[in-house]
């Protein structure tokens, strides 16, 4: 376990070496047999809906086994942890669940986690979200849930607007491209409801920049966000639809939560996972639906991976537990507690899946209506170790036009040397 | 040091109260040492203890992990309690205050006496440091209360302190304010039937220092 | 920095009856046994933390891939060159202004009230460090609810009175002005407190001396209380300096979409920048570890010039009175 970093820092300790004496040393890895007792921690952040009852049916399952689930307040605070853990080479869960979004970074590093491909779990996903747990030809994350992309609508606004309110109305006129969804904005903006047709520029450019092949990045990792005239196109053109039609909540804020609760925008996009962010600001609304359609077919927005990194000391069993938690079976019960979307195909003929419903949402048939999103998704966008830094420095060049701080052109070109000082 | 396995939901009450008390010990030593003893190097080493206060937390987090590993102290309470044991700010704290409150005449007074180092710190410097040693353990014990990123850094997930237990209210895509409040309300109760105890101490600490006008 | 606040004598010469070796080198090592124990402490949990990062700062650096190569100041003369650089240093100054200053001023008045012969003692010190105790995940909560532009309480309130609102999430100085608030809530009472304990050790007989001499009320604060002080208010501007120069989690949390710090890096300060840099952008673990370094050296600059500030105001006011 001694790399040569490790034999600078023990040269600096030695400064210290008196105390450094008690250190125990690097322990041996005992080896994991069957029926060997082991306690397996599992680090997710925010609600990966693995309550305490879908674990307790894993260690009835397997007595040896007791399992620890440690929860970060956020993905920032996840991906910090990790991170450090990495790089001190030791300290992470048997099981770390990741992000998409900051997938890229770890797969940059496929020898510090296990390979899970198996022959149980050959083939479960669509082919993206497989993609996206690859690194070179290493399984090292198994998808948990997915976030296929639905709209969400306010059916009192809608009808103030004298706009169709029945989910399949509603789905049908706003069946086309983003053009087709911005030209319904604007008859909703005629109506003058005094609400704004859709949140903030930024989750909406979020739905076009996921239905991009190489949107940032070339396959090969070379930003070209500055050069890819889709991206200007894609900024140019939601904040001209922004300037009449956008809330200017930014996304997150304060302000945003509250402005769903007030009804200040009659729709947004609606990702899966979306659904339990809505319910949980505007409770008090009765009036929210989901359509069953997308703007320029389909797309995801967020999802993560469970992955074993091989710093553990009971890699097999991890192994064996992610496998289970990411099974169909699993999945459909954490989507039931969390509203988690399974990635699993399989899943999506199980009957608990396919009958479910959701009352705050008037009884939307969320099993049905997200399978279809989910089939919608045709495009698996690259998203390389940058994905995440330029599309903050996009954001940023939104949400500051948005607020009025800049006009496109000058926020423009603030995006372009952002990008470019990422270097 | 090891937190024992079971039994125990939070460890923050656990680590709060030892931690205190050892860290005042030490800081009021050296602070007394930076203070009133004449010892080569004095200003120089103190404004050193200034300095490292003046490093920043949020890169170390990665170099203090790797010595916690190497260690072997990650996921028990002492990566959490030896880090905090003597700190720059109890030492500087300590030091600020005897210099101010403790006259030079005294510590002469008892070495003239025949008093050993030792027991001129016993007798008559700790007596005077008594008000800003009850503080300093308050504070202590409150910032070893409300941490937060470390202790989720490197301890035990089955083993979280209060703030940790607390994040996971939090843990959701929305906030639900009635629960994170009321889970607030109760790790700042203990707190706030501490403080009132120790406020009284306070009043009577700072009345019968040592050193009286 | 150690002096006393009364003159030292010169040392008389001393006989110890017994084992004088013994004894002086009591007098000798004592003092470095006794610190020690920082020193020992330090040089694991600060001073290698602290060399690592210089170490990093001179390489390309990746924090799982680990040391590239030595790149010598190239890590810093980027920083220099960043524009968001620029701007989290003059955020970091502005808001560091915008809390330390009134914190400390308020602070000193609040002590000097706590140290009159109030009633109920015990309840106004408690009060006073209320703030200090509640977990500052509630605060954030809070005060996130009261900056909220369009529905927040200080605006609603604003238009109540028909008064425009205050765009605390989008202009710089409502911004800063917002995160100087949740800091000063938290640390103010907490300075009162310590500059109380400073100011109960002032013997009393020299308040009494000065007011049989006429002196009023004001008169013996600034040529009493402030002088005698000195130490603790060297204390607490330091502490105070320090911990506003490394605000973090006050501008972190202040806004929750995208990177911290604002769309035009409003209220990013370099704490958070180099946070930012160092975790969410891949690799660059030593452009962060320079930002760090620069950060520190900035803090040693800013607290050296503010103890020679303090000690010439508080030595001033009293120069007479000796």
């Amino acid at each position: 376990m001694t790399t040569s970093r490790r034999t600078t820092i023990a040269a600096v300790i030695a400064v210290a070496s008196s105390i450094a004496l008690i250190a125990t040393g690097c322990s041996s890895a005992p080896s994991a047999s069957s029926n060997e007792k082991v306690t397996l921690t599992l680090a997710t952040f925010n609600n990966f809906g693995y309550n305490d009852a879908l674990l307790a049916q894993y260690q009835t399952l397997h007595p040896n086994v007791t399992i620890v689930q440690n929860i970060a307040k956020t993905s920032d605070d996840a991906q910090t942890n990790l991170f450090t853990k990495l790089a001190a080479g030791s300290g992470l869960g048997d099981i770390e669940a990741v992000d998409g979004d900051w997938m890229p970074k770890v797969k940059q590093y496929p020898d510090k986690f296990v390979d899970l491909a198996s022959a149980g779990n050959k083939g479960r996903y669509s082919d993206w979200k497989t993609a996206g747990g690859t690194a070179g030809s290493k399984l090292i994350g198994l998808g948990t849930d997915i976030g296929p992309e639905a709209i969400c609508y306010r059916a009192d606004l809608f009808k103030a607007a004298g706009l169709p309110t029945a989910p399949a109305d509603v789905a049908k006129l706003l069946t086309g491209d983003w053009n087709n969804y911005y030209s319904v904005g604007k008859t909703f903006q005629a109506a003058k409801t005094g609400a704004a047709w859709f949140d903030s520029a930024g989750a909406t450019f979020q739905g076009l920049a996921n239905q991009y092949q190489n949107f940032f990045e070339k396959d090969d990792g070379t930003v070209v966000a500055a050069t890819n005239p889709d991206v200007k196109a894609a900024f140019q053109s939601v904040l001209a639809a922004s300037a009449t039609q956008s809330a200017h909540l930014a996304e997150w804020s304060t302000d945003w939560a509250g402005g769903m609760a007030k009804g200040a925008y009659a729709t947004m996009l609606c990702p899966a996972w979306m659904l339990g962010v809505i319910q949980g600001d505007s409770p008090a609304v009765k009036d929210w639906n989901i359509a069953n359609v997308f703007p320029n077919g389909g797309g995801n927005w967020g999802g993560s991976y469970l992955l074993v990194p091989s710093q553990g000391k009971h890699t097999d069993a991890a192994k064996a537990f992610a496998d289970w938690l990411t099974a169909p079976e699993q999945q459909i019960q954490a989507f039931t507690v969390a509203g988690t979307f399974p990635s699993q195909v399989a899943a999506y003929k199980d009957p608990t899946l396919t009958g479910a419903t959701n009352a705050f949402f008037n009884n939307a048939p969320i099993g049905t209506l997200y399978i279809d999103r989910a089939q919608a998704v045709k495009i698996t966008p690259f998203k390389g170790v940058n994905y995440g830094s330029v599309m903050s420095a996009v954001q940023n060049g939104l949400t500051r036009v948005e607020q009025g701080q800049q006009n496109v052109a000058d926020s423009w070109t603030q995006v372009l040397s952002d990008i470019k000082a990422l270097g | 040091m090891r937190p024992s396995a079971s039994g125990r939901r939070f460890s923050t009450a656990s680590l709060s109260r030892p931690l205190s008390r050892h860290h005042v010990f030490f800081s009021t030593l050296a602070g007394y040492a930076f203070a009133k003893l004449r010892f080569r190097g004095n200003k120089g080493l103190f404004i050193f203890v200034i300095a490292t206060t003046a490093v920043p937390t949020q890169l170390g987090v990665v170099p203090l992990f790797i010595v916690m590993s190497d260690l072997g102290w990650t996921g028990t309470l002492g990566a959490v309690i030896v880090p905090s044991l003597v700190t720059a700010f109890g030492v500087f704290w300590m030091t600020q205050y005897l210099s101010q409150a403790l006259p030079d005449e005294l510590v002469e007074a008892g070495r003239v006496d025949g008093a050993t180092m030792f027991q001129t710190f016993w007798y008559i410097g700790f007596p005077a440091a008594r008000p800003a040693a009850a503080m300093l353990a308050l504070f202590t014990f409150i910032a070893t209360w409300t941490n937060f990123f470390w202790p989720f850094i490197v301890l035990n997930p089955s083993d979280p302190t209060l703030p940790v237990a607390l994040a996971r209210l939090q843990a959701n895509y929305f906030v639900d304010y009635s629960l994170v409040l009321t889970g607030v309300l109760l790790a700042t109760l203990p707190l706030l039937v501490l403080f009132i105890f120790a406020g009284r101490q306070l009043v009577a600490g700072i009345m019968q220092g040592a050193v009286k006008g | 920095m150690t002096t006393s606040t009364l003159p030292s004598k010169p040392r008389s010469p001393r006989r110890i009856a017994f084992s004088q070796t013994l004894g002086r080198w009591d007098i000798k090592f004592s003092p470095y046994l006794y610190i020690s124990p920082f020193f020992l402490l330090f040089a694991i949990v600060g001073l290698f933390p602290l060399l690592y990062t210089g170490y990093v700062s001179l390489h390309e650096w990746d924090p799982i891939g680990g040391q590239g190569k030595f790149v010598g100041f190239d890590n810093f003369a980027w920083v220099f060159g960043q524009r968001q650089f620029w701007l989290a240093l003059r955020n970091t100054m502005t808001i560091f202004l915008l809390s330390a200053v009134p914190q400390i001023i308020v602070a000193i008045l609040i002590a000097a009230v706590l140290d009159t012969n109030l009633r109920a003692k015990t309840f106004w010190r408690m009060g006073v460090l209320l703030p200090y105790i509640v977990m500052p995940v509630a605060v954030t909560l809070i005060f996130s609810q009261m900056f909220s532009q369009d529905y927040g309480f200080i605006n609603n309130l604003l238009a109540h009175f028909g008064m425009a609102k205050i765009a605390w999430h989008t202009d710089v100085l409502p911004s800063q002005i917002a995160i100087a608030t949740m800091v000063n809530f938290r640390w103010t009472g907490y300075n009162a407190l310590i500059l109380l304990a400073g100011m109960q050790a002032i013997p009393r007989d020299l308040y009494e001396s000065a007011s049989l001499d006429g002196a009023g009320p004001a008169r013996r604060f600034f040529s009493i209380t402030i002088p005698q002080l000195r130490p603790t208010l060297i204390f607490v501007i330091i502490t105070a300096t320090i911990g506003g120069l490394q605000i973090f989690d006050e501008p972190r949390l202040f806004d929750t979409g995208g990177l911290p710090g604002g769309a035009s890096q409003q209220w990013l300060t370099l704490t958070v920048y180099l946070y930012n840099v160092g975790w969410f952008q891949s690799g660059k673990f030593g452009h962060a570890a320079a930002i760090a370094w620069i950060l520190f050296l900035v803090i040693v600059a800013i607290g050296i010039v503010n103890v020679l500030i303090t000690r010439r105001i508080a030595s001033n006011e009293g120069g007479h009175k000796r």
